[in-house]
């Protein structure tokens, strides 16, 4: 194990490979995220809420589009550097915030997250100090059971202790100690030591974004700065897990979602702006519990629903349109009018988790 | 919590008024705060001054969450050679009902829900009866006297692990904790299966309750089955073939448990006619056809009297108590204990403990598990804990949150899947010698110093023998000493 500025703490050795996923918590409008153009059954659903036809951002040739305040996202897909997936969802028919968040992070109905068990059960894995990271205020479900995860607001979390001098101290004598120590922690600890040294680096001059991305001050573009920064201290992550809360949008919903979009949008081409090439082993998932309602309601909002939207951005992949975007006739619509799930979002992770070393965990992973 | 200071105010004025001014006017604050269930008890701190680890420390480390400033020299006095007061501890250990743990059961009694009856536990809020759970765990793992039941709970849990994530575990996991893993744990190894294979939750957790067969053509659930046979008694290379399981499946087919929108929910009850009752053949043994549910004690009595099982278990026990790889002795030897009792869990522990291995193999070297850490330093710091909730975040950020392990398999009980934990470990020395947990977690460094007789007894007491020169001039050069040596390689294993 070397102790040099240039080693790999990473459990994934050389591949260095990081998935970072964003959970749009509250239920994200599909049909607005991606508006299905040309779809008559969508705009005689949605009177005031559609996104027409001419001001959607076109995905190729597909049958639905982007919405327009995503112009930053657009840009990515026309670079060939995102997927985005419609009507994509899971099994549940509750419909509810809790129970739907709760069975897509935990990957079906079975105990602990999916990317808990995608870093415990992996091929090889050898989890590090930093492996995984929930950057927020709590452990989200999907992270539950992974062995070992850090819930993190601001990078300021990983030093030792809240003082200054004395801390230093206490690390070099870590370091004389545990550099002693013949068994497998010392190993372990040389890593952790170097881990926390390379973040500490971070914040000094030179760690800021680079080539020219500029995020927004809040907490998600915050999230995903601090998660490039960490991306390229290379200490070692496997797994980043961030939230973009308030996307429960029954009333009013173009007001409430428009900024969410652009937020969302934003975040995600700074994100890749920031890590340049080293995106091709960095994959975003953005992903939401369910959709909503094709029709909207009275107060210009729309309901709990199914089929949603997902995103993946990075990790070297081609992107497309995945799946298809149904034609929203009345006849194919589920329960009480909604978008029915083409797309089991598993069949979305998997090829993403293959690509992050899963191999032969899979069946752990997504037991069902 | 603001309600538990006036909760101990008025408990305090309730007993000063009904056990009479008198007791306290005699006794120090400490004394108090120790009588309402608030500290450790306290003896005389005799840090060990041996430059190895000795007999003492090293029977105290493995069957206990860790010593007290105090248990050293209190075990010590059990006996007139290191032997003879080994052989009195664990004695004493192993015969839990003769121990008075007022103080752990009454520090206990705040988690009130988890007596609560089957049906009523679904009253609760889900996450607060894992939460009562997981407080519970810590008090007693931290305060009770009865150390060996405490850790044998632990690896039951482990052993027949079930996330309570996953649906009605929620609710039904805290039953399973009270009536399966408390009840049995140093009981008989066969009535503890019957437990688990009749429990709510595992009902739940392995899906046994969806495993019937009402028409021809209906395929037993197999989960539970597998999961019996592979991790609850012959283990994965015990000898048993898919056949195996099957059949298993199809004895146990029709148990099941009320659901949620009936009432009695929860009750565990056999549906005749979900049940498969045709004749079976279950590792060579047949069962005739017609058994009902009595094929379930036909099943259980033919997995837990199987040598595979005796061998399995004797492992998984050696593995906690012995080393990561006991030899093959040792294993032999426990397996006959165990095969010799019947399955009693007492007995295949003195087998355990009469190892040769046990008692002269490799002190120090299996790797505390972060609840492990936690708890003993908490004991070895007689840390005051107001509120057991505060620790959590740290047991969560090492992967080893109590009743939080994902697959059937448990938390495993090794090294080398723990090395990525160092960080947090040290995050939590730190936090804990500098008193930046919580508020409601609080060490006094000074005073534990003053009692050990200065910063070489400290250190004797945390790792249970003198300090290297080299770990004395970290500690010395660091300038925290408490922090240092609970961060130090020496106090990660035990």
């Amino acid at each position: 194990m070397t102790t040099t500025g240039t080693g790999l703490l990473s459990g994934n050795g050389d591949e260095q490979r990081t998935l970072i996923v964003v959970f749009l918590r509250g239920g994200a409008d599909g049909l607005s995220l991606v508006p299905p153009v040309g779809d008559d059954g969508y705009y005689s659903a949605r009177p005031t809420l559609a996104v027409s036809e001419r001001s959607a951002l076109k995905l190729g040739g597909a049958n639905c589009g982007l919405n327009p305040a995503m112009s930053e996202l657009h840009q990515v897909f026309l670079e060939g550097d995102l997927t985005v997936v419609p009507a994509v969802g899971s099994n549940d028919e509750t419909r509810s915030h809790f129970y739907a968040q709760d069975l897509m992070e935990h990957g079906g109905m079975v105990a602990g997250g999916w990317l808990g068990r995608f870093l415990r059960y992996r091929d090889g894995a050898v989890p590090t100090a930093l492996s995984a990271i929930a950057l927020g205020k709590a452990m989200p479900e999907v992270l539950r059971g992974a062995p070992a995860a850090t819930v993190m607001e601001s990078m300021a979390t990983f030093s030792l202790g809240k003082g200054g001098g004395a801390t230093s101290k206490l690390q070099a004598e870590l370091a004389s100690l545990y550099g002693n120590d013949p068994t497998i922690l010392g190993p372990a600890a040389r890593d952790t030591l170097q881990a926390l040294d390379r973040v500490a680096e971070i914040g000094k001059s030179g760690s800021g974004p680079k080539n020219g991305a500029t995020y927004g001050e809040d907490s998600f573009s915050n999230g995903l700065r601090q998660a490039a920064q960490l991306i390229r201290a290379r200490v070692g992550l496997e797994a980043v897990s961030l939230d973009l809360n308030g996307w429960d949008s029954h009333l009013a919903q173009d007001t409430l979602i428009t900024p969410m979009m652009t937020r969302l949008s934003e975040g995600l081409a700074n994100f890749r702006k920031d890590l340049g090439g080293m995106m091709a082993k960095v994959t975003v998932v953005v992903m939401t519990e369910f959709g909503r309602r094709v029709a909207e309601n009275s107060s210009f909002g729309t309901d709990h629903g199914r089929g949603g939207v997902m995103f993946l951005m990075g990790g070297g992949e081609r992107g497309n349109v995945l799946g298809k975007m149904p034609e929203l006739e009345t006849g194919i619509l589920v329960g009480p009018g909604d978008v029915p799930v083409v797309t089991d979002y598993r069949e979305v992770l998997k090829p993403v988790l293959m690509k992050h070393g899963a191999g032969g965990a899979m069946g752990k992973i997504f037991p069902d | 919590m603001k309600n538990e200071r006036s909760d101990l105010f008025s408990r305090r004025l309730f007993l000063r008024g009904a056990a009479g001014v008198a007791l306290f006017s005699t006794t120090s604050c400490d004394r108090v705060e120790d009588f309402l269930g608030m500290g450790l008890k306290i003896g005389p701190c005799v840090p060990p001054t041996g430059e190895g680890v000795d007999l003492i420390s090293h029977v105290i480390n493995r069957v206990s969450f860790g010593p007290t400033p105090s248990d050293y020299a209190r075990v010590k006095g059990l006996g007139d050679s290191e032997e003879a007061a080994v052989a009195a501890y664990l004695e004493e250990q192993l015969n839990p009902e003769k121990i008075a743990d007022y103080r752990a059961q009454r520090a206990a009694r705040r988690f009130e829900a988890l007596s609560a009856p089957l049906g009523e536990m679904y009253e609760y809020k889900e996450e607060f009866l894992l939460e009562q759970l997981t407080g519970a765990t810590l008090v007693r793992a931290t305060r009770s006297e009865r150390q060996l039941f405490e850790v044998m709970t632990h690896f039951w849990t482990d052993h027949f692990n079930i996330d309570s994530s996953k649906e009605d575990c929620k609710w039904l996991k805290a039953a399973d904790d009270r009536e399966v893993i408390r009840q049995h744990a140093l009981g008989n190894f066969s009535e503890l299966v019957r437990a688990s294979a009749l429990s709510p939750a595992m009902l739940w957790y392995l899906d046994g309750r969806e495993n019937r067969k009402r028409k021809s053509e209906e395929k037993p659930n197999e989960n539970y089955a597998r999961e019996l046979l592979e991790l609850h008694t012959l283990g994965v290379k015990g000898g048993y073939t898919q056949e195996d399981v099957m059949e298993v499946a199809r004895c146990l087919s029709g148990w099941t448990v009320r659901g949620k929108k009936k009432f009695f929910k929860g009750k565990v009850e056999f549906d005749a006619g979900s049940h498969d009752d045709g004749a079976k053949r279950v590792l060579g043994h047949e069962i005739a056809a017609g058994g009902g549910e009595k094929d379930l004690e036909a099943v259980l009595d033919i997995v837990c009297n199987h040598p595979s099982t005796a061998r399995y278990l004797a492992e998984k026990l050696c593995v906690r108590f012995i080393a990561d790889e006991p030899s093959a002795d040792s294993i032999d030897e426990v397996a006959q204990a165990f095969t010799a009792s019947g399955g009693d869990i007492r007995k295949t522990l003195r087998g355990v403990f009469a190892t040769r291995e046990f008692l002269k193999g490799t002190r120090g070297g299996k790797l505390k598990r972060p609840f492990e850490l936690i708890v003993s330093a908490l004991r070895v710091t007689r840390a005051e804990v107001k509120s057991e909730m505060d620790l959590l975040d740290y047991l969560v950020r090492m992967g080893h949150a109590p009743f939080q392990y994902p697959t059937p398999d448990g938390y495993p009980d090794i090294a080398s899947p723990w090395t990525g934990t160092l960080l947090w470990r040290w995050h939590f020395a730190v936090a804990l010698a500098r008193n930046d947990i919580s508020k409601k977690i609080v060490v006094d460094e000074a005073k534990l110093t003053e009692e050990a007789g200065g910063i070489e007894g400290l250190a004797a007491s945390l790792l249970g023998r003198v300090a290297t020169a080299g770990e004395l001039q970290s500690v010395e050069r660091a300038g925290e000493p408490l922090a240092m040596i609970l961060a130090s390689p020496g106090f990660q294993w035990r």
